[in-house]
């Protein structure tokens, strides 16, 4: 099992020891770079979804939940998402150069077409989700390669929208 | 049966139906059992199995797939109420609540329009008959042009000139709108074309009517409005200010009670304005006047909206009046049964939006389950909830999911709640602005006090991002999660786990998978 946090798309791997019901990391490695463990240990609490951790030996209390992939985790007042991979899998499946939707909508608006070349920050479509509009930008300079939804069209979270070379 | 309240009322109902979704339908819904009414709720098929629809005492289906065959269709909303027995029809915020010839058909059908007459709605929501009739009453307004520019036509070098002469920059704003849809503010000359057909396809959309109207962007200026409660019998009130000068994209974040800026004069003369206006308008019933206070005490009308608005509770916390309660009196036909210098301020309240967002890309929407829901409980805490833990969050509607409402004794005691509330507020599934909230309400302009409307527009991305975790800890967090087999504890909600609300096994509203109600 592979892990990354939040948006960031690098691995983290893991050991874990358990003693007790004192579950406590023994080995951990970034992007196959082994660095320190944490000292953290972790108790499962009576509570349904809560585990007690201790992070350099101060106990505080975590909620955990698990959607999908991804391990949701509220310590401290913050939230936080763990994904979860399984060992040696790719990273995020879109190429460089795709833009995929970053949210689930309508396309209201398809302002370019194939062939067409864009500046960097240039407006490329317009997405309606949840009521609002909202405009999607070009993340780089380039050439616009291929154009996969007409205007009208639902799209999921992840649907390669555009694709830009350069 | 009446409701002892309603004894005296000319016009009498026991039964409301409330005509919208979310967590201001639970709102009215609770309200009503609260008063001793019947409760109905109308649902789309997305909505089968929402809270409000819980909360009801009965639910009528809206069949269709679109906002328009459902929440948006009047007639079946008449025709629901009339099948079940509903005498009263509260919209609600948005949705058909300042629609004129909703609230009209309403009457026509001998139902009790829990809101203002058709004719106060039909003023005040067109904004260029409002400002005309602002101008008339002597209420000051802000300097614009009062051109409407129809949908359809190729209007854009007559926009091109109002625009110039009103200078930028400037706002382009929906005659119909409301709730920052179809509002858009324009810089420079050339954005006004692109800005201006995203702000009439948007108006068009939200509100059925394109018609698009320029006005001056007055810059370090604070949103304040006045809340006010009109009867039929010729009283009218206001209940002091709320500032809700902290927005993003016109959308308001967080709203408070008292303004940090309104000095005694200032509320006095805003209560006196707010109060013309909904009088020159002939306003019935709760009612709010938005207004954009400059930095040397000038205060402009901007408009006026003919509902109850979503942040309601900063004005109940500090005044002590439930405004849904005082809602169901006037259209009962009761007198507002309080004069001005009765209306008390009690402290601070302060209103946190808590919407399905990523504030890490650009705040779009999140969509997901509510795979845990906890909202923080303690003295002066009010959680105003459309959703419950196992709920989808979908993109069917707002993103909206809650309203957290703090109340203490000042505002540093408020700002400080507020903080502590945001920290224990627990949703996990989808994004939230929770985090997003906390960092505001760190903020030194806005704990000064001194934030005004460009506040988030100008505050750097560090300014208002959260610390950073230490990823490592939270890679082992997770993978002794997964150890300890957290996620199959989750997957079976059914168990025989002691109630973790009531402490009790077997809670008749366990089944319900939440603290009752």
């Amino acid at each position: 099992m592979e892990w990354s946090v939040g948006d960031d798309s690098s691995r983290y791997s893991a050991a874990l020891g358990e003693e007790d019901g004192r579950v406590r990391i023994s080995t951990l490695s970034h992007d196959g770079v082994d660095m320190d463990p944490p000292d953290v240990v972790v108790v499962r609490d009576e509570k349904q979804g809560r585990l007690r951790v201790e992070v350099d030996g101060r106990p505080r209390l975590a909620h955990v939940a698990k959607s999908g992939d991804a391990w949701w985790i509220h310590m401290d007042g913050h939230t936080h998402v763990v994904h979860c991979h399984e060992q040696g899998s790719s990273g995020p499946s879109t190429s460089e150069g795709s833009l995929s939707a970053p949210m689930p909508g309508t396309i209201l608006e398809m302002l370019v077409k194939q062939g067409q070349r864009v500046r960097e920050g240039q407006a490329l479509l317009v997405m309606e989700a949840m009521k609002m509009e909202h405009r999607i930008q070009a993340p780089k300079a380039g050439e616009v390669t291929k154009v996969h939804y007409e205007q009208g069209e639902r799209v999921d979270m992840g649907s390669v929208l555009i694709e830009i070379g350069d | 049966m009446l409701p002892d309240w309603m004894r005296e009322s000319p016009r009498p109902f026991a039964t409301v139906l409330v005509a919208n979704r979310g967590e201001i339908a639970v709102r009215v819904l609770q309200a009503a059992r609260e008063a001793g009414l019947g409760g109905i709720a109308v649902f789309s098929d997305a909505d089968a199995n929402s809270l409000h629809v819980e909360v009801a005492d009965q639910a009528v289906h809206l069949s269709g797939d679109t906002l328009d065959q459902t929440y948006l269709n009047g007639d079946a909303i008449i025709e629901a109420a009339k099948g079940c027995g509903a005498e009263a029809i509260h919209p609600g915020y948005g949705f058909l609540s300042e629609r004129a010839d909703f609230a009209r058909a309403v009457e026509a059908a001998g139902l009790v329009w829990i809101g203002p007459p058709g004719e106060a709605i039909e003023t005040m929501g067109d904004k260029v008959s409002a400002r005309l009739l602002m101008i008339d009453s002597g209420v000051p307004v802000i300097p614009g042009e009062e051109m409407a520019v129809e949908e359809d036509a190729d209007h854009l070098g007559v926009l091109a000139s109002a625009a110039a002469r009103v200078g930028y920059p400037l706002l382009l704003k929906a005659s119909a709108g409301g709730g920052g849809k179809g509002m858009r503010s324009v810089r420079e000359p050339r954005a006004l074309r692109a800005e201006y057909e995203a702000a009439a396809r948007e108006a068009a959309a939200a509100f059925g009517d394109g018609t698009i109207y320029i006005e001056r962007l007055l810059t370090g200026a604070r949103h304040v409005e006045i809340q006010v409660l009109c009867d039929r019998h010729g009283g009218a009130i206001h209940l002091n200010e709320r500032d809700c000068s902290v927005q993003r994209r016109f959308q308001k974040i967080i709203e408070e009670a008292p303004s940090p800026a309104v000095s005694p004069e200032i509320r006095k003369a805003m209560g006196e304005a707010a109060v013309t206006a909904a009088r020159s308008v002939g306003y019935i019933g709760a009612g709010t006047v938005e207004f954009l206070l400059s930095g040397n005490g000038q205060f402009h009308f901007m408009e006026m909206n003919t509902r109850l608005q979503v942040e309601h509770p900063v004005t109940e916390l500090t005044t002590g009046i439930d405004l849904v309660q005082k809602q169901f009196e006037v259209a009962a036909g009761l007198p507002l049964g309080m004069d001005q210098p009765e209306v008390k301020q009690s402290g601070h309240a302060i209103e946190a939006r808590i919407y399905a967002e990523d504030p890490n890309r650009g705040f779009l929407p999140s969509t997901g389950r509510l795979v845990m829901w906890q909202a923080p409980v303690g003295p002066g805490i009010r959680v105003d909830s459309g959703v419950r833990q196992g709920d989808e969050v979908t993109i069917d509607f707002d993103p909206m999911l809650a309203k957290l409402i703090v109340h203490a004794p000042d505002r540093h005691a408020a700002i400080r709640r507020l903080d502590t509330a945001l920290a224990d507020f627990v949703a996990l599934g989808v994004q939230t602005n929770i985090g997003f909230l906390r960092s505001l309400a760190a903020h030194h302009a806005f704990q000064s006090g001194g934030a005004d409307t460009e506040f988030l527009a100008n505050a750097t991305p560090e300014e208002i991002s959260g610390p950073d975790a230490d990823r490592g800890t939270l890679v082992a967090i997770a993978a002794a999660a997964q150890r300890l087999g957290l996620n199959r504890a989750q997957a079976d909600p059914a168990d025989g786990a002691v109630d973790e609300h009531t402490g009790h096994p077997g809670d008749p509203f366990r089944t319900l998978r939440r603290p009752f109600p």
